[in-house]
């Protein structure tokens, strides 16, 4: 252990330096990144910065199941509200892929998950907005919202809030909240009900199951 | 002489794998800063966008320059004291958040399973509290000085270099 005041000095000395030069150079590789964080902006608008009460894991809703009566479903239900946001249920979301205005761009999904996941599947035909990068697609995707009768947003569903805050980038974009739902059950249990995933990019016609 | 090597070898292959550790889960953090950032937000630490960002942006950073000195052998003594003081508070936030969790899902204490934002996805909390005391112990044995072979830079003031 240091056994003098001068040594006990220059570790704490040491330490000091070490902090100040990590964090300098942590924020300047933030800065540099491509993944980087915008310091200043409010990645969880409409709420607060708070968490949720009890984040729960991501399940799989059974299949059958469609009714709001779990614990989570409400607590998501209450989220929504909270938020000033309209739920989705699976099935209304699946009406509204089978809807043929889905395929004219009157009901449009968006998928509110990072790049890498919406490769790996997404809902066929949704849009890509990440909202903690909106500036990627928000300029393609806001004036297809714009356009719609009904814009579904949903990320990976439980307690993923990105699809929260991907509906309300789209919110404060102008879309407005009558026409703008969030499907709360996610990609999650859209798989578990083994609905049509689709991969690569939009429209890839890659389908998987 | 047999024991003293033992003693050196160990101590430099504990500071090898803190340091590689750290290395690893720093930039596991910052290849995805949202997620980190979400994690992060759990802990109700701040409730300033700009402080939670920054910490979300910085923190994984951080980790891996500590990591990376430690690799080296910079700054050892001085690294490791950074490390004690980032480690025994974050271990004291896991501990809390775990300790709300358990109450909430009325389970036992290390039944419970979270993802704390240390770069391994969920993990139990039991083990998690152990690591992270592993990795304090570690950490302050280095502080003590050892781990003196294979440093580019044991000690910044001192003037002796390995």
């Amino acid at each position: 252990m240091p056994s003098s005041k001068s040594d006990i000095r220059a570790i704490v000395t040491e330490a000091a330096i070490v902090v100040i030069a990590g964090l300098g150079i942590g924020l300047a590789a933030n800065e540099l990144s491509p993944r980087g964080l915008a310091l200043s902006r409010n990645y969880f608008p409409a709420g607060t910065n708070q968490a949720p009460v009890a984040p729960r894991q991501v399940q799989a809703a059974p299949v059958a199941a469609d009714t709001n009566e779990s614990p989570a479903a409400a607590e998501l239900s209450e989220r929504l509200r909270g938020k000033g946001l309209r739920e989705l249920k699976r099935s209304q979301a699946e009406a509204l892929l089978r809807d043929l205005r889905s395929r004219d761009g009157r009901i449009v999904f968006v998928d509110a998950r990072n790049p890498d996941d919406y490769q790996d599947g997404h809902i066929p035909g949704a849009y890509e907005l990440d909202p903690y990068h909106p500036e990627k697609e928000l300029g393609n995707v806001l004036p297809v919202c714009l356009a719609a009768e009904k814009v579904v947003v949903y990320c990976t569903g439980g307690d993923c809030e990105d699809s929260d805050t991907a509906a309300i980038l789209l919110r404060d974009g102008g879309v407005p909240g009558g026409k703008l739902f969030v499907y709360g059950g996610g990609i999650t249990e859209w798989q578990a009900a083994h609905l049509p995933v689709e991969t690569g990019v939009r429209n890839s016609g890659i389908n998987s199951k | 002489m047999w024991r003293r090597r033992t003693f050196e070898t160990t101590a430099v292959l504990a500071r090898w794998t803190l340091g590689a550790l750290f290395v690893y889960m720093g930039l596991k953090k910052a290849m995805h800063p949202e997620e980190f950032l979400k994690l992060t937000r759990q802990y109700e630490m701040v409730h300033s966008p700009f402080l939670l960002n920054s910490i979300a942006a910085g923190l994984p950073w951080f980790e891996a320059f500590c990591g990376m000195l430690l690799l080296l052998g910079i700054a050892v003594r001085g690294t490791a004291l950074t490390l004690v003081a980032v480690l025994v508070p974050f271990t004291w936030l896991v501990w809390r958040r775990a300790l709300a969790l358990q109450a909430l899902r009325a389970i036992p204490f290390c039944a419970v399973k979270f993802d704390c934002g240390c770069g391994a996805g969920e993990v139990f909390i039991c083990r998690k509290l152990a690591e992270n005391i592993l990795l304090i112990l570690v950490s302050c044995w280095l502080l003590s000085g050892v781990s003196r072979a294979f440093c580019a830079r044991h000690a910044l003031f001192s003037g002796k270099s390995p």
